[in-house]
């Protein structure tokens, strides 16, 4: 008799697989599915463009503004007379409290230590980030009865810069209600503590931001060549907003003094400066817009789908944890928002509302829910019939807690996976909708600068098309990437299927 | 009616078996974790007119077996290991692709389980079966057409013309069964692998798909392998019983041998725990409790010489001494066509046994 | 079948009514509102009071003065093929002619009370001689309400020029931009004779002349469009009460033309660029999925799914300007025309390509139009081969390793009938369905594309549509697009039934 080609030791018979002999160690589902996404290089790079697309979000104002950062007013004998910082004055509240939170969350979320683990950290900056959310919400309100209403005000009050703290604490205490109200909401409630620290920041920011001098920078880079101060710029000198007629469509690397119409600043610090990536057809820097456009790909992104999944997730659960007649009517409106074509509707909508970034949020989170509902639905549905929520149900236990304890969890996972290609959608309908001039007002956007690329004269200025394209494939790529890393990470079937 | 057979037919036993496997072994890859060993060297035949079952608890490589002689098992993740399927000369595990094409369906036909999805719901029944026969013979589509009408009369489909239109979904599971084995049979394979073909039965159902089974064989000298989990029917149906555990057989003998005398404890402990009506128990014994007694394990070496019944999970004092620590386990005859799985001693090894066959008589 | 689409066809009603209803209501809210557009046209007149007058009347013309629903429900009324009311009548022109509609109240009635209401006596005349005159008074009617209109206007003027006059406390009831809501000073003193004070009567007074004028104006062309110079439109079933008739999508006042005219050169131009896009992207996408699926985890599958995934990540808007700056700038390439749909010597050009007699090469009409659509086409079809190709990957995998797939094994099937008849016709299903996700969003995709190409389809349309605010134009190229995804995935539904046996239709 011939015995089998040994296999080593470690081989099991199926019999011992039916009794769970030689399964692996169970590890927690969430870390299981990040070890596996993190075997995937391609959701690596994803990750290192986002957090570099994050970085440049939330400092662009201190790498990329027009403002010096010191400026020094000399005598007519080179001594100096006062000592400025523009920089610093120009920086809004949001600025300071991007900066601060990033510059001691990130290094205290991945190298801190203390009672609560990592991901307890990362849950306080979720919390952080979901006050910030409803600043934002409670910002976009203020503004649409601001201008539905005409009270002056009211006016006030949503001009940021002037102090966001009336918003900054109602939010706080936004959170905190809904901290104690819902239940799921639990573990944020232990973290209180840092979203009123969080609050009370804010307040001590729109303090500090309250007055606050700016300079003209046209005047100081005249003052700078005539010698009448001395300024030390930021990497890039040259804000979003900033624009100069005499410089218009300059190819990438030229050298100022080398234009004709700049020619006399040869010899000075601006007439010393390259222009890297060229600037666009009304003088306005692209690698400065571009670094500040991170901030709205970035937030539009997150905040519409943020709000999309929470719509998505509550009709979602509303159908399938009710089903009959809630279900039938709710999943008409699903239909008709799943039969239209989204981006013409968003078209349409962008078109005829304020062109401002929150309503831009707000209506791509309005037209981009129904996946998450569907999935949600889908997902209670099937957990109905499993027998821990029908025990659950059994035991007596109120519909609430079933809801939240039991369904919601396992409900909701699905949708956080697909959650990273509605981010990537999101980003690519803001540029569209920019591209189509139809984007927020007065902000810089890698849809807007595309636009420009084919000016109405018919020519192609190819700087235009290149970099803010690439910008724009890459960070849609980034989390179409870690989307379907997440995806093949936690979809069971489609892992057995790529086996 | 095994029985019968035997006294009728003595001289019957020179015969060869129509297929035999031999110490066929086959592994999975599991990913990360260990390799699965799903069968580790199984020995069994097939005779023409013979009813092989094939018994044993839940993963213990049935199924497994059953599809490596069809070369079913999809590779990779599965790998043959070592062993051979004889069937017709030739072996079945080394048959080139455009071989076994002829041999699947043609030769050796099989049914599955699960009849409620193993029909392909966008085709008709007629198209289904015509299929099959279309690949076999050199027919044309209106004689395959007769012949799948003809199958589905054979099975005990009322209307087999009418019903060679209609879609699965318009059949219930037990009619869905029938044309499984209509499509199997259409072909006239000399041996038929039944893969549990009526666990998702009603009893009703059950018994008449099993009748049908024996009717059809007795026809066309058809040899069968039955894997099933329902002792009552490999008593009616089965003429020889493999009984396997952990990918290999503990025990091989004639059917109404093994009903009334099983040598192998995990045999006895699967015929214990089956409540008897006449019995009253207080309560039912488990197989574990059987083959964790040590005492079980005594009968067969008083009986068969110095053999001890193989255990994967004996008590490393109660195991005699191996002659290879690598191969710990042999098929030995320990009397006239009663095979039971053993400890490879030194003795065993010395005197190897020949491989399970017990000829219809 | 017929009942299934019946019934298919009647469950679309409540969608399109539940989409146009919101874009109504989006096109209402938005700040300005809907008339926001007039006031662009408005704006070419030197005259503010002018202006003033003209948005007035536009307003009323288009009754933007009435609550939404309202104006909701008279659009639906216009667009529904089921009508009420009056029978309109069809000018010799092609254009529908409605009954007069009746005068607004003149305002500040407690103030200025209203002329009493009167009744003119008119008999029209018979045959050609009441077409004339229909036209004549037509225009009567129309150009004293304008004034009538303007005048209500100059009134609402007069009274917040008035409460600025006095001050404080009164001005806080004004409008935020500076308009009066008469109602809201039904308590403000009168009496007097401040300079403003004059003018308000004075205003009242040209109001109510103006509104006697009107009034007997709209009475005798009512009368005479009862006798009915021109045919009634549609089908009549009980005359001035129901009929049946084409849906009329109004006049776009950006243009001055019917609505449906427009929508009638645009939506053939779009629905060909997305029905020649469709085909490409199955015939790309299916067989790749297919291949990965079958060599699944090998070279093929991994390429193809990486290539997709990068291919998906590319927004239509940056492959269209690079497209078009790359391949058809003259700067660069400039092997593809940059816009339109054909040349501008199209209209004298053959079918079909043709060389001749000198030996010079023609391209004709056909290779022309292939030319011109290659770039857009491109830019539609890409993005959707992830998608498809992935979900019909999944579909294979998923019944490669389902029961009948074993089974028809276990027959002896050879494995590339086994893959294409067994495996392949089962995923179908799935891809048919998939349409539904992929058809809304590539006609939303081509609105970007034909911007980005002046093509002169159903995006074009609309995105000039938001620009001046043309509520009409929107909401029937809403009403359109809405109408061709769904059909097409009706389409959709019946190919699936057809598909899967499965599927009964009742
Ligand atoms: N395709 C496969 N991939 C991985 N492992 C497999 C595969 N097919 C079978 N196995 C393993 O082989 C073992 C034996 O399976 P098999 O189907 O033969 O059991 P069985 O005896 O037929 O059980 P049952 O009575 O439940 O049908 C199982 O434990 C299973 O883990
Ligand atoms: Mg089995």
């Amino acid at each position: 008799m011939t015995e089998p080609r040994p296999s080593g030791p470690a081989a099991v018979s199926g019999v011992e697989v039916m009794r769970g002999i030689g399964a692996q160690e169970a590890k927690g589902f969430w870390a299981d599915a990040w070890d596996r996404v993190r075997r995937r290089p391609g959701a690596m790079l994803g990750m290192a463009w986002i957090a570099v697309m994050g970085f440049f979000a939330v400092f662009a104002p201190l790498i990329a503004n027009a403002h010096p950062i010191r400026l020094e007013r000399l005598g007519a004998d080179g001594q100096v007379l006062a000592v400025e910082w523009p920089l610093f004055a120009y920086l809004s509240p949001t600025d300071w409290l991007l900066m601060i939170a990033t510059a001691f969350g990130v290094p205290w979320v991945f190298f801190g230590s203390g009672r609560l683990g990592r991901s307890g950290r990362i849950g306080v900056l979720i919390g952080l980030a979901m006050q910030a959310g409803a600043t934002i919400v409670l910002a976009a309100l203020l503004i649409w009865a601001a201008e539905g209403s005409g009270i002056e005000s009211l006016e006030r009050l949503t001009r940021l810069d002037a102090g966001p703290w009336p918003l900054v604490l109602a939010s706080a205490i936004i959170m905190a209600v809904l901290a104690i109200a819902v239940p799921i909401a639990a573990p944020v409630m232990r973290r209180l503590g840092p979203i009123l620290g969080a609050a009370a920041l804010g307040f001590v920011l729109s303090w500090l931001a309250g007055g606050r001098t700016l300079v003209n920078h046209e005047q100081v880079i005249l003052d700078e060549a005539a010698g009448k101060v001395r300024a030390t710029w930021t990497l890039i000198p040259w804000s979003s907003q900033y624009t100069r007629s005499d410089m218009v469509g300059i190819a990438p690397g030229t050298r100022v003094a080398d234009l004709e119409k700049t020619a006399s600043f040869k010899g000075t610090p601006f007439g010393e400066r390259r222009v890297l990536l060229g600037t666009d057809a009304i003088g306005g820097d692209v690698l400065g817009q571009m670094l500040w456009a991170c901030r709205l790909s970035i937030s539009i992104g997150l905040v519409s789908t943020g709000i999309s999944v929470v719509l998505g997730v509550t009709i979602g659960a509303l159908m399938g944890f009710f089903g009959g007649w809630v279900d039938l009517l709710l999943y008409r409106v699903v239909e008709i928002f799943m039969s239209v074509p989204t981006l013409f509707v968003l078209i349409v909508a962008a078109g005829v509302l304020p062109r401002n970034t929150y309503v831009m949020m707000a209506i791509i989170g309005f037209f981009s829910w129904t996946g998450a509902a569907r999935f949600t639905r889908a997902e209670f549905l099937k957990l109905r019939k499993m027998d821990f929520v029908q025990a659950a149900q059994a035991a007596g236990l109120p519909v609430r807690a079933v809801l939240f304890r039991h369904m919601l969890p396992n409900g909701i996972t699905p949708v956080l996976v697909d959650a990273s290609f509605a981010i990537a959608a999101a980003i690519t309908i803001e540029a569209t909708l920019s591209f189509l001039g139809l984007g927020p007002d007065g902000q810089a956007s890698w849809g807007k600068l595309l636009s420009s690329a084919t000016a109405a004269t018919g020519t192609f200025v190819w700087w235009l098309a290149v970099f803010p394209g690439l910008a724009i494939f890459l960070s849609v790529l980034s989390y179409n990437m870690l989307g379907e890393a997440m995806r093949d990470a936690i979809d069971p079937k489609l892992r057995k299927a790529a086996h | 009616m095994a029985a019968h057979d035997m006294i009728a037919k003595p001289a019957a036993r020179t015969l060869e078996p129509l297929m035999s496997v031999e110490d066929l072994a086959v592994s999975f890859d599991n990913g990360s974790g260990p390799r699965i060993q799903a069968v580790a060297g199984v020995s069994m035949s097939v005779y023409p007119r013979q009813t092989l079952a094939v018994v044993g608890e839940s993963g213990c490589g049935k199924s497994v077996t059953a599809m490596s002689s069809m070369q079913l098992i999809p590779r990779p993740p599965g790998c043959f290991d070592a062993g051979r399927i004889m069937f017709g000369g030739r072996n079945l595990l080394e048959l080139p692709e455009h071989e076994m094409l002829k041999v699947r369906g043609g030769q050796i036909a099989m049914i599955f389980q699960e009849p409620m999805t193993s029909l392909n719901p966008v085709y008709t029944i007629g198209d289904q079966i015509m299929e099959a026969v279309l690949l076999h013979q050199a027919v044309s589509p209106d004689e395959a057409a007769g012949i799948a009408i003809k199958a589905m009369a054979d099975v005990g489909i009322r209307d087999p013309e009418g019903r060679m239109r209609a879609y699965p979904h318009q059949f219930s599971g037990g009619m869905r069964q029938r044309v499984m084995i209509a499509m199997a049979l259409a072909c006239r394979p000399s041996l038929l692998l039944a893969d549990e073909p009526t666990t998702a039965l009603d009893v009703t159902i059950q018994k008449q798909i099993l009748e049908l089974l024996r009717g059809l064989q007795q026809s066309s000298d058809m040899g069968m392998m039955l894997i099933t989990h329902n002792l009552g029917v490999v008593a009616e149906n089965a003429d020889v019983v493999c009984c396997m555990y952990a990918g290999r057989v503990v025990e091989y003998a004639p059917v109404t041998e093994l009903f009334d005398r099983p040598l192998h404890p995990y045999t006895r402990g699967l015929f214990r725990c089956i409540p008897g009506l006449s019995e009253l128990r207080n309560r039912l014994v488990t197989v574990e409790e059987v083959v964790a007694d040590p005492r079980e394990y005594e009968g067969l070496r008083s009986e068969a010489g110095p053999v001890v019944p193989w255990w994967p999970f004996m008590d490393q004092s109660q195991r005699p001494a191996l002659d290879d620590p690598s191969r710990p386990y042999a098929l030995v005859e320990v009397s006239p066509d009663r095979w039971v799985g053993c400890w490879r001693t030194p003795e065993v090894a010395r005197h190897p046994s020949r491989p399970p066959r017990i000829a219809p008589a | 079948m017929a009942t299934y689409l019946l019934r298919r066809l009647l469950l679309m009603i409540p969608t399109v009514l539940g989409i146009t209803l919101m874009v109504f209501m989006l096109v209402a809210l938005a700040p300005g509102g809907i008339g926001a557009g007039l006031a662009v046209q408005g704006g070419q007149m030197s005259d503010t009071s002018k202006v003033a007058q003209m948005q007035a009347y536009l307003e009323d013309r288009y009754g933007l003065n009435d609550n939404v629903f309202v104006q909701y429900a008279r659009w639906l009324g216009r667009v529904s093929p089921l009508k009420f009311g009056t029978t309109p009548l069809v000018a010799p022109t092609g254009d529908l002619v409605r009954e007069p509609r009746d005068l607004p109240e003149p305002v500040m009635a407690w103030a200025f009370p209203a002329p009493a209401a009167f009744i003119v006596q008119y008999t029209p005349p018979s045959g050609e001689a009441l077409v004339e005159d229909f036209k004549r008074l037509q225009r009567e009617a129309e150009g004293t309400r304008r004034t009538y209109v303007g005048s209500v206007r100059g009134v609402k003027d007069a009274l917040a020029d008035h409460v600025r006059a006095i001050g404080a406390p009164w001005t806080a009831r004004l409008e935020p931009k500076g308009g009066a809501d008469p109602e809201r000073f039904r308590d403000l003193p009168l009496d007097g004779d401040a300079p403003t004070l004059v003018k308000l009567r004075a205003a009242a007074a040209t109001m109510h002349a103006s509104w006697s004028e009107a009034e007997a104006a709209r009475q005798r062309a009512t009368i005479a469009f009862l006798a009915r110079p021109y045919p009634a439109a549609g089908i009549e079933i009980i005359p001035n009460a129901f009929s049946l008739g084409a849906p009329d999508f109004g006049v776009a006042f950006s243009r001055n033309r019917p609505v449906w005219d427009l929508i009638a050169t645009a939506l053939p131009v779009t629905i060909l660029i997305n029905f020649i896009a469709f085909p490409i992207i199955y015939l790309v996408a299916v067989p790749t999925g297919v291949l990965a699926s079958v060599r699944r985890g090998g070279a093929f599958d991994v390429i193809s799914g990486l290539m997709f995934l990068l291919l998906y990540s590319i927004p239509v808007v940056l492959t269209g300007v690079f497209a078009i700056g790359f391949l058809a700038n003259n700067q660069y390439l400039g092997w593809f025309p940059v816009s339109g749909l054909h040349d501008s010597a199209a209209a004298t050009m053959t079918f079909m390509p043709y060389t001749d007699a000198a030996g010079a090469w023609h391209r004709g009409w056909l290779i022309d139009m292939v030319w011109h659509l290659a770039l857009p086409v491109l830019c539609l079809v890409y993005a959707g081969f992830a998608v498809l190709s992935k979900q019909t990957r999944a579909a294979m995998l998923e019944n490669f390793s389902s029961d009948y797939v074993r089974t028809a094994r276990a027959k002896g099937v050879p494995s590339r009938d086994v893959i294409i008849s067994h495996v392949l016709r089962n995923s179908l299903l799935p891809l048919i369905t998939m349409f539904v996700g992929i058809f809304p969003a590539m006609l939303g995709g081509s609105v970007v594309v034909e911007r980005i190409f002046t093509i002169p389809g159903m995006g074009s349309l609309v995105i000039e549509a938001i620009n001046l605010r043309d509520r009409e134009l929107i909401l029937a190229n809403t009403f359109m697009i809405s109408s061709v995804s769904l059909l097409a995935l009706l389409l959709a539904d019946i190919l699936y039934a057809l598909c899967d046996p499965r599927v009964a239709y009742d």
